[in-house]
């Protein structure tokens, strides 16, 4: 049971850390109007049904996540790797970086071809 | 712990997947449905490895993962321009095929 | 984390992987091609990479003949199977590849759509067509898919089978919705195609989590042991057999699990099309062999019984069905599916005398379809192709030599001497029988027969109705297609005249290594 107890008191500690920080923000923040805070928070697309034949359809989220799954996702092998880096010697460390290389080319090609612009 | 109670969760996942294909008609859906067999091949995988104390499964695991990560951007970019197109992802809308 | 001593540089074979390598090699860099080359030099540089990288490769294959070992720690295996194969595979994406750079027979541009993300209908896309941009993008994918193909066959555990048929389906589904012209039915044959290729893919490999179970490992030899070694059938093996089967089987088309492949012709551009037909049936039966021969062979009185069923099941309604059809690529994709069912005699009879035929029935059938689709790619009309087959009646007339040339791949497909496909044809057959299969050739027989009725339907279509109007518009094609046709013409009738030098070949190329 030992083992549990400091990522007990670590989770402990950020809950009361997060009551206490939206706690403090509704007493003493100041409150104006603003009509995009009331707007859907980082989905980009409205909650309501969409009109019909019409309506923009905010294509960079898509890109984004679609990037963001990507790159995420492949850091999967970097973390074994990292923990047996002293053993896998210069072949691991080769190995890795030619998948690193690999990597780059999709990331350039996005990068180049204005996948990244948010605009 | 009794490895055999993983290999049926995996095999429940499974089928679930499998059933959420066939009959949901939200592209989607019908495709998160495939991420679920797929993820449940996963538990499977791992909870063989174990089972059979070698490593192998575990490392299929972050394989297949990759590849399922792959299969997500694809897909996406498939349904979104059929989405684009008719603003639907019902896959029974599409239907101009015939014989 | 008790530090070890250093993982050792591992022997790695590189003139062995040299033909994968250089293909997707090339297509990383074809990616880069697109990020930095200016617009107006990218499709040349394209089309100059694509190919020296599969001439490259073919050559590097042709050095590579006879070798027979594992590479990669046992994952790989590069042997006649697999070297045989992958030519196959790099001879028909060289010959798709000048089917996918024609630009003559459209007047808009090539088989693919000016920008695939530009809604159809829209005016965007109106402008792109009309500035006469290309989509440079299918080049890359094209070589991936090949070295995928390539991957695929040769892989010798079910880890790097999985990521090989992945490597070969992604950019499948991509290019199936890339079509030019009718781009909602492209988009819709891409979702299908999608959405049923994950779905047999998530099949596959469930089964071989349970492969994996029963053996405790997934290469193919520590399988084979495995299998050998039981005393009894377990459930796990059933059950993981029957998993990767019905992934396969999705893969080659066959009954019940071929719905998608009429509809995924029809909708993707011919070249494509062409491309699936041809490259993906060698690569996908190029693995299904090698499964069924190395991992699973010594199993075989159990799960052939099944295979009977799924054989003749799948020649049948190939054949029966495909009699209904009144579209070219449809009848097309219902003759691949009955031709799916003969390939699976060669699959269940597991004798290096099948094997060497399966890969010749193979090779000529990927050529002749390859050769076909390239006909299909210029009978057109206003709105683009025209795959019904009324607009086919009376090209004999106005078209002879295009009429003869296809009357020589349908006769090809349906097995009539003189041609390719009856020497593939016979070789299976007889092989298959001598297998102790000879209920099951005569009714494969029967299915041939059948399936010889609408090749020879489409033939009195062509050279004996009175033409509809003013007759089939064929369009003249550049010399890309004209080459394509005029090689898979020249392979169907020298193999099937002179079969002896590539029989060799494949009779040399009949043992798997394991």
């Amino acid at each position: 049971m030992n083992v549990y107890i400091p990522i007990l008191t670590l989770a402990g500690l950020a809950a009361l850390f997060a009551c206490f920080s939206v706690t403090m923000a509704t007493f003493t923040g100041p409150k104006r109007y603003n009509r995009a805070k009331y707007d859907a928070y980082e989905c980009g697309i409205e909650p309501t049904p969409q009109p019909v034949g019409g309506g923009k359809f905010p294509v960079k989220y898509y890109l984004t996540a679609m990037m963001f799954i990507i790159f995420d996702i492949e850091i999967v092998f970097l973390y074994p790797w990292a923990v047996y880096f002293d053993s896998l010697g210069l072949f691991g460390f080769l190995a890795m970086l030619l998948f690193l290389v690999n990597l780059t080319i999709p990331y350039v090609y996005e990068w180049r071809r204005g996948g990244l612009d948010w605009d | 712990m009794d490895p055999s109670a993983y290999i049926i969760l995996s095999a429940i996942l499974f089928t679930i997947g499998a059933i959420g294909v066939l009959l949901r008609r939200n592209a989607i859906v019908v495709f998160m449905s495939v991420e679920m067999m797929l993820n449940a091949a996963n538990l499977a995988f791992v909870t063989f490895a174990r089972m059979h104390g070698n490593l192998e499964g575990q490392v299929i695991a972050f394989f297949v993962m990759i590849v399922a990560a792959a299969e997500v951007v694809v897909g996406l970019a498939i349904i979104m321009t059929i989405f684009r197109t008719r603003r639907s992802v019902s896959i029974d809308d599409p239907s101009l095929m015939r014989n | 984390m008790t530090p070890s001593a250093p993982v050792a540089f591992p022997d790695i074979q590189w003139l062995q992987l040299a033909p994968i390598i250089v293909v997707l090699g090339a297509a990383a860099i074809e990616v880069l091609v697109e990020a930095f080359a200016p617009r107006t030099s990218r499709r040349s540089i394209q089309i100059g990479l694509t190919f020296a990288a599969l001439i490259v490769a073919f050559a590097i294959i042709v050095i590579n003949a006879g070798t027979f070992q594992l590479v990669v720690a046992g994952s790989a295996a590069v042997d006649g199977p697999a070297l045989f194969l992958q030519g196959a595979v790099v001879l028909t994406a060289l010959l798709v590849a000048l089917l996918m750079m024609e630009r003559k027979v459209d007047p808009s541009g090539d088989a693919f759509a000016a920008r695939a993300s530009a809604m159809p209908g829209s005016e965007d896309e109106r402008q792109f067509t009309a500035r006469g941009y290309l989509q440079t993008e299918i080049w890359p994918l094209f070589l991936f898919c090949t070295g995928g193909m390539m991957l695929f066959l040769s892989a010798n555990d079910l880890l790097l089978m999985f990521i090989g048929l992945e490597i070969m389906s992604l950019p499948l589904y991509l290019l199936a919705g890339m079509a030019r012209r009718r781009r909602l039915l492209s988009q819709e044959a891409a979702m299908k195609y999608f959405l049923l290729g994950a779905f047999s893919s998530a099949f596959f490999l469930y089964g071989a989590a349970l492969i994996y179970g029963f053996a405790g490992t997934v290469s193919f030899g520590g399988i084979a042991d495995a299998v050998v070694g039981q005393s009894q059938m377990s459930g796990l093996l059933l059950g993981g057999i029957v998993l990767l089967c019905v992934g396969m089987f999705f893969k080659v088309a066959a009954v019940p699990f071929h719905e998608w492949a009429p509809d995924v012709y029809q909708g993707s551009p011919t070249p494509v099309t062409a491309y699936m037909a041809a490259g993906v049936k060698v690569a996908a039966f190029g693995a299904f062999l090698r499964l069924m021969y190395v991992a699973f062979g010594g199993e075989a009185w159990e799960w052939r019984p099944a295979f009977w069923v799924v054989a003749i099941l799948t020649f049948f309604v190939g054949a029966m069905i495909g009699l209904a059809q009144s579209d070219i690529k449809r009848m097309l994709a219902y003759s691949s599916i009955a031709h799916a069912g003969f390939l699976l005699l060669g699959v269940m009879a597991v004798t290096p005398d099948s094997l060497s035929a399966s890969m010749f029935y193979l090779l000529t059938y990927a050529i002749a379809t390859v050769g076909a689709f390239g006909i299909v790619m210029l009978i057109r009309d206003d709105s683009g192709e025209t795959t019904s087959l009324d607009a086919w009646r009376g090209l004999g007339r106005t078209h002879p030599l295009l009429a003869t040339a296809f009357t020589i791949f349908l006769l090809s497909f349906a097995g009539i001497p003189l041609t390719a496909g009856f020497i593939g044809k016979f070789t299976l057959f007889a092989s298959s029988a001598a297998a102790g299969e000879g209920w099951l050739v005569l009714l494969a027989v029967i299915a041939s027969a059948i399936a010889a009725f609408f090749y020879l339907r489409v033939v009195v279509i062509m050279f004996f109705s009175d033409p509809v109007g003013s007759g089939p518009s064929v369009a003249t094609p550049s010399w890309a297609t004209q080459t394509t046709i005029v090689v898979a013409l020249i392979v169907t009738v020298v193999l099937g005249l002179f079969p002896q030098a590539v029989l060799n070949i494949a009779d040399h190329a009949d043992v798997f290594v394991r």
